[in-house]
């Protein structure tokens, strides 16, 4: 397939040898790439039974085929493992300029195998795959690590085309909540990947090339890419409003429909005028940043000035002002930028670190523990401590240790486990589902955990992108799911990134594909490999001990209607979409693909 | 006579004007490192640089340039290709690389590909 490099490199840190390998080009065909084809080699090499953190898991890092062709949002590099936090398959995704420079490196997937013995870097330099020791990084936080390692290379040109996936002191030291960072600010939106990368003692991935990649019909791709920004520049919300500020414009949108959740997932009367667009454009400088080859650039870095949260870094999005700053009572924009900050400088996940210091406020507050026992004063709107808190999460100093385990193993430890607002243990991204009912059916069946970028369906219940739906109502609910999670899929595999659906329809992406690797798919045959990947993670899923139960969402979704604000007396209607999901999917009742679902999937014989 | 305008206020890094100009001049090809157009990163600035002339020797000084309160490398910011300066170099073939302009008359690829508007053509 054009596009692709068809190598991929195998390295194993127990022996400290490396590896390259051709891809079978019918798996290419079958899964894409990206995604698909790491989920297909993880699933065939690793047992699910396996401890995330032992050296039998594997860490793949795997790019698209169209990702560095110029291909508009050809960015992604997915990390696929086993999670340590949700137990279950992560395909975490990160953009930036990794996965382009991954491809232009030779490889289009690097499997990282077995444990070292003392911390290590693995650099992959001008087709040079050395690993190097990696004892005077450990310890330091992402940017430094970026830092000092581009130093040590000692020449700046190679440096300056240099690109990092590195972890933070909180990957060090296992922690679930640990994320691998990209290009120090990027945080891959996988928690439980960093400790895996952790437990394999590997600080960071270098990688630098100098490939050429190969596109099927050049000319064609050209005139396609032109019609595609053409388009996206006439789509008011991808071309005005995500450039303008980044996803965070859909905080004002999410609270107006009620959807934004505050004080772990309560509703209380907090002043928008805090967290909105305008404060945000008072509160930083925006500067905009693109992924490689996006013409919409959505990520806004800042220098904040504040006489107590300074520092560089990138202005929260929507997930960080949503998981870091409203559920957790706090509504000060500088602060929760500081914290965003801090996340990705120690290597957190911004929603599962939030979500674990959101239950614990909860837990505060209706006194089943006491700040006491945590050693600090954790309390809804306390920002400074929040801060602190989560300092001393990723160094695990003090009496953090309980909070980093994540708010699931708090919630339970301490007898309130209906106090922890998530699915599959990783808490939910800052949607509430009862007042968005296809995100809620989307949170409770994802392969991995919560997390609103595995389908989109915002697009079409708030900002009614495509369809018109009622975010309330549930009719037509699990097959727009269903669709979202399988388009999510096909882009993951693809190495684009799902936010241009905003303004394109996913056919428009149907030339695309085809111009650049020469084959020629239809739009309902991508979908087919989307839901094909899908099922394959389900089933990997099944065997690692997951079944129907855990597609819930936790009781207060269920019991408990939403007591104030713009969608007041909502409730989750989750039981009456399951069955139809399922349905849907082609599953049994107990949530299992039977055997002729696969057959139909060629999945039989996985 | 048309020139592209750089406006480095505008440029967020997102290197898509490199893959333009390198599949507009190997056909079916992209690698951003046979392009003619690279995006220097200079502390938080990026600085899209257009190939110029090659030259066989590096300077004998090396100069900085402060805009505001940064200082930044005037290397970086050269468009020349040198000894000192491994870029616009085809790399197969090692012949230096210059920009002639391309694409379909009047906008060359690259900036026709730029959405934030940092590369512009403009007349005289």
């Amino acid at each position: 397939m054009d596009g692709c490099i068809g190598r991929y490199l195998r390295v194993n840190l127990t022996e400290g040898k490396h590896r390259i390998e051709e891809i079978d080009p019918r798996l290419l065909e079958k899964f894409l790439g990206g995604r698909g084809l790491g989920v297909k080699v993880f699933t065939d090499e690793v047992d699910p039974q396996t401890d995330p953190l032992s050296p039998d898991n594997k860490l793949i890092l795997a790019s698209g085929p169209l990702v560095g062709t110029g291909a508009i949002t050809g960015a992604s590099c997915n990390v696929i493992t086993r999670s340590s936090l949700t137990k279950t398959l992560a395909c975490a995704k990160t953009r930036g300029h990794f996965g382009a420079e991954l491809k232009f490196a030779g490889f289009d997937m690097v499997i990282i195998e077995g444990k070292a013995e003392t911390p290590v870097i693995l650099s992959i330099i001008d087709d040079k795959v050395r690993i190097l020791p990696a004892l005077e990084y450990w310890g330091r936080s992402t940017a430094e690590t970026e830092d000092l390692f581009k130093k040590n290379l000692g020449d700046p040109w190679v440096a300056r085309e240099t690109f990092l996936v590195s972890i933070g002191p909180a990957g060090e030291r296992l922690l679930p909540l640990a994320n691998v960072v990209n290009d120090r600010y990027l945080s891959v939106g996988g928690a439980g990947t960093g400790a895996v990368m952790g437990s394999k003692n590997l600080k960071a991935i270098a990688v630098k090339g100098r490939h050429s990649l190969h596109v099927a019909d050049g000319n064609r791709f050209v005139q396609v890419v032109n019609t595609m920004i053409n388009k996206l520049n006439s789509a008011p919300l991808a071309s005005q409003s995500m450039t303008q500020w980044g996803t965070a414009f859909l905080v004002g949108l999410c609270y107006q429909k009620g959807i934004l959740p505050q004080n772990n997932f309560r509703w209380a009367s907090l002043s928008l005028k805090n967290v909105g667009t305008e404060a945000l454009n008072s509160a930083f400088v925006l500067r905009a940043r693109g992924c490689f080859a996006c013409p919409v650039a959505c990520i806004k870095k800042t220098v904040v000035k504040h006489p107590t949260y300074q520092g560089k870094g990138m202005v929260p999005t929507y997930l960080a002002i949503g998981a870091l700053g409203v559920n957790c009572g706090i509504s000060d924009l500088s602060a929760i930028g500081m914290a965003s900050m801090l996340c990705a400088e120690m290597g957190l996940d911004p929603v599962a670190a939030g979500g674990a210091l959101a239950t614990a406020m909860e837990l505060v507050e209706k006194k089943v523990l006491s700040p006491e026992e945590l050693k600090i004063d954790l309390r809804f709107g306390n920002a400074e401590i929040l801060i602190q808190a989560l300092r001393l999460i990723a160094t695990k100093k003090g009496h953090a240790k309980r909070l980093g385990q994540g708010g699931k193993a708090l919630a339970e430890s301490s007898g309130r486990p209906d106090l922890f607002m998530g699915v599959k243990g990783l808490s939910l991204a800052p949607f509430d589902p009862r007042a968005i009912q296809g995100m809620g059916l989307h949170f409770a069946t994802s392969n991995y955990g919560p997390h609103h970028l595995y389908a989109n369906t915002f697009f079409d219940e708030l900002l009614n992108v495509h369809e018109n739906l009622d975010p309330w109502e549930i009719d037509g609910k699990p097959g727009l799911v269903k669709r979202y999670q399988d388009t999510s899929a096909v882009m993951d595999s693809l190495g684009l990134c799902n936010w241009p659906l905003m303004g394109l329809k996913f056919n428009n992406y149907v030339p695309l594909v085809n111009s650049c690797l020469g084959t020629s798919y239809k739009a309902d045959d991508l979908l087919l490999i989307g839901e094909r990947i899908w099922n394959l993670e389900r089933v990997f899923n099944l065997s690692a001990g997951f079944n129907s139960s855990h597609d819930t969402l936790p009781d207060r979704f269920t019991k408990e209607p939403i007591s104030d604000g713009p969608a007041e007396g909502q409730i989750s209607r989750i039981s009456e979409m399951i069955p139809e999901y399922y349905h849907l999917r082609g599953w049994n009742e107990k949530g299992e693909p039977p055997p002729e679902t696969l057959k139909a999937l060629e999945l039989e014989n996985e | 006579m048309p020139r592209i305008k750089i406006d480095h206020t505008k440029c967020t890094g997102c290197r898509h004007c490199e893959t333009a100009c390198s599949l507009n001049h190997v056909a079916n090809t992209v690698n951003p490192r046979r392009a003619r157009i690279r995006v220097m990163k200079e502390e938080d600035q990026y600085f899209p640089v257009i190939a110029g002339p090659f030259v066989d020797a590096a300077c004998t000084s090396k100069q900085t340039i402060v805009i505001g309160n940064q200082t930044y490398d005037m290397c970086a910011l050269c468009r020349a290709s040198c000894p000192q300066k491994p870029y616009f170099i085809e790399a197969e073939t090692g012949i230096p690389l210059k920009c002639d302009f391309c694409g379909i008359p009047p906008n060359p690829s690259c900036v026709r590909w730029c959405n934030t508007g940092a590369l512009e053509l403009v007349e005289d």
